[in-house]
């Protein structure tokens, strides 16, 4: 790809950031203002309600139990009752969120050894995890390609063109895909976790595109039960591992979807691109064209200005001969003039060698420029005459 | 047949594997975290305690307020005194907010608050990713021919064999990007974040730039953050400019292990020159060709002529 095309779609994804930059403040701060507001007065109505406390005690505990919840210890409660974010079952779902680069963030580990544990992890299993994904696509791909090439062979009866097959097979590719992966998904989180249809949507899109913010995350409910104010959800035992297998196939899925929709910028950029070289092919063609019937006509309007010079010529000598000397001493001949019709009385046989030799002579027509079709005054067909006198020569 | 139940045969030997590799990392974590988890639960029980002991307030109003307090903190508003002045919202946050969308790092330290917020980032990064990915294969097109195809030439000229001359090349190119994109970033993080250590510094970026993006650690959200806009765009340039390396990284292992006979044997795809070389300039490919090692040329030759790939009115200026 040139320089020119790349920073040109650099500059669109800095102007696309900038947009979404604009869209999102004008979006989130009035709504993050009234949060703040909503929390300060929450703190100002405790501090008065409770004399005793005073503003840094409470700002003490308050930043060492946030601290304590990013690390997954739930601080409301008994202590006993409580499930681990590192058992085995979480450990094993923070390691996928890790292989698979979705990275959810609300479990992360620790400890300096958790944390250069966690980067070792990533670099072996990352590369491994792709792996599985172009094979888990591929495999995807075959069953889709089959299932597609029977619908097809159908339609094919009905006699449609190719490309609208293409068309309608990549429609229910995408159609299938989203009911499979992402609606029924979604329909399940919303029972099971209790979210909106909205915040369930947003956490298959977020997941599947393995941006993983972390704000929602299934299967994470058993520990935050205090947040959700309700009782805990009875998980089934084979909820995780599900769940697991759903991201594995539908990060497949995703990104086949996401490489068509960039398979679909490349095709409109090369487009473009086409159409702006079969707009440079035809201006080219058009300029060879005119430029060949230019010299076409140049050439032509110098044979016809030779004959119609020769012509002239021919009747001069007519009249000289008819008039004797009168002519001679009436008309003023011009050196060149003189010559060239000493020259031609002589030689009435070079008219056909002068017709053949006409190339040459057109040739150096054409070489002493565009003068000679604007200037066909007697003075440039002195001149001309001197021309042909020498190419003859 | 024979090959494509040697596929299914390979793709079942890959999902085994990757369950024993999230079984054995399961193990590990767990082993190494969850004592400390414990220690942290019983200090927390402790502090508690000595809270209430010491004040006039009861138990169920303290939980009041604490649930009241984690749930705003959950989506980035604290309640701590110096934070109320800067918001996570302003033009630059945002910004960092849409580039970690679309980079799909997702670190999660804000996230949408609003509904519309919400669908508005699906509908977002949607177009955004396959966006995001496409300009970086581009750049990374580009890049490959000063940084890979003509290091291997200069190698091979000098007398080496294609093979190990990639493989040291590789070496070379792996050793660089740890140094100016781990370890130097690493140290400047370290001492302009005032709570991160080196290591931190290095974990950061390692999750970053594998677009893991846990969210633990995040630049330039401390509330007493100086010129805080400035160091949001540099590291953003920095995310941009260092995903870039890896996915150079990345091709350039693969063309390695295509080279290797790796990806044919584990019967992988190979790594295929996308359509966006055949638009490189002539003068350009007409260079390359003469320079390019071994390997490549043997690629080029083995590919279909697009039937775009000359474009027509050549012909006609030569004619």
């Amino acid at each position: 790809m040139r320089w020119k095309t790349v920073s040109a779609i650099f500059f669109l994804v800095v102007l696309y950031l900038i947009i979404g930059a604009t869209v999102f403040k004008a979006l989130e701060q009035p709504h993050e203002t009234t949060q703040k507001f909503a929390i300060l007065e929450n703190k100002l109505t405790f501090l008065a309600m409770h004399a005793c406390v005073n503003s840094s005690e409470l700002e003490d505990l308050v930043r060492q139990v946030v601290s304590a919840v990013r690390a997954g210890v739930n601080p409301s409660g008994n202590v006993s009752n409580q499930t681990s974010l590192w058992d085995i079952s979480s450990s094993f779902f923070f390691a996928g969120t890790v292989i698979t680069t979705i990275g959810f963030g609300n479990i992360s580990p620790h400890t300096e050894f958790g944390r250069i544990f966690c980067i070792i992890y990533a670099l072996l299993g990352i590369p491994l995890f792709g792996f599985l994904l172009a094979g888990v696509g591929d495999q995807l791909g075959t069953i889709f390609g089959k299932g597609i090439a029977k619908v097809e062979k159908m339609i094919v009866k009905w006699k449609v063109s190719q490309t609208k097959i293409r068309v309608f097979s990549t429609l229910l590719f995408i159609l299938f895909g989203c009911l499979i992966f992402v609606a029924l998904p979604a329909v399940i989180f919303k029972h099971i976790e209790g979210w909106s249809t909205l915040e369930s949507i947003y956490f298959v899109v977020i997941t599947l595109t393995t941006i993983g913010f972390g704000d929602f995350v299934a299967g994470e409910k058993g520990h935050l039960i205090f947040l959700s104010g309700s009782e805990s959800p009875e998980y089934l035992d084979y909820y995780k591992p599900v769940v697991w297998f759903w991201i594995l196939v539908g990060l497949a899925y995703f990104a086949a979807v996401l490489s068509m929709i960039g398979d679909w910028f490349r095709v409109i950029s090369k487009k473009t691109k086409e159409e702006v070289g079969e707009f440079r092919a035809h201006a080219a063609e058009w300029t060879a064209n005119v430029s060949a019937e230019f010299k076409e006509t140049r050439r032509r309007l110098s044979v016809d200005i030779y004959d119609k010079f020769q012509r002239a010529a021919s009747i001069k000598r007519k009249l000289s001969s008819e008039l004797g000397i009168n002519t001679s001493i009436n008309q003023e001949m011009t050196p060149g003039k003189r010559t060239l019709s000493a020259n031609l009385c002589e030689d009435r046989d070079a008219y056909t060698s002068l017709t053949l030799s006409l190339t040459p002579v057109s040739g150096g027509l054409a070489r002493n420029g565009s003068l000679y079709l604007n200037g066909l005054s007697p003075d440039y067909a002195d001149r001309r005459e001197i021309a042909i006198i020498e190419n003859l020569k | 047949m024979h090959s494509a139940g040697r596929s299914w045969l390979l793709l079942t030997g890959f999902i085994l594997f990757y369950i024993i590799y999230l079984l054995f990392g399961a193990l590990v974590f767990s082993s190494i975290e969850r004592p400390v988890e414990d220690q942290l639960r019983n200090d927390m029980e402790a502090l508690k305690q000595e809270f209430l002991n010491q004040s006039c307030v009861n138990a169920a109003s303290l939980e009041r307020f604490l649930v009241k307090v984690l749930t705003a903190n959950k989506y980035g508003v604290s309640v701590l005194r110096n934070s109320s002045f800067t918001s996570n919202w302003d033009l630059t946050s945002s910004m960092f907010f849409a580039n970690t969308l679309v980079t799909t790092v997702g670190y999660g330290h804000n996230t949408p608050l609003s509904d519309t917020g919400k669908a508005f980032s699906i509908a977002y990064a949607l177009i955004g990713v396959p966006f995001t990915m496409l300009v970086l294969t581009a750049c990374v097109q580009r890049l490959m021919y000063p940084l890979v195809v003509a290091p291997v030439g200069l190698l091979q000229r000098s007398g080496m064999e294609p093979r190990p001359a990639t493989a040291l090349h590789f070496l070379l190119l792996l050793v660089l990007v740890v140094l100016f994109f781990f370890l130097a970033p690493a140290a400047v993080f370290s001492t302009v974040e005032m709570t991160w250590s080196f290591l931190d510094g290095v974990y950061f970026c390692f999750i970053s730039l594998c677009t893991i993006g846990l969210g633990d650690f995040v630049p330039g959200t401390h509330p007493t953050q100086k010129y805080r806009p400035l160091y949001q765009v540099a590291v953003m340039v920095y995310l941009f400019v260092g995903l870039m390396m890896m996915y150079l990284l990345l091709r350039t292992f693969h063309k390695m292990a295509d080279l290797h006979g790796l990806t044919t044997f584990l019967q992988l795809p190979r790594c295929e020159e996308s359509d966006l070389d055949e638009e490189r300039e002539p003068i350009v490919e007409n260079r390359s060709e003469n320079q390019t090692p071994h390997y490549v040329t043997e690629k080029e030759a083995s590919k279909p002529l697009e039937p775009g790939s000359q474009p027509s009115y050549n012909s006609i200026n030569k004619g």
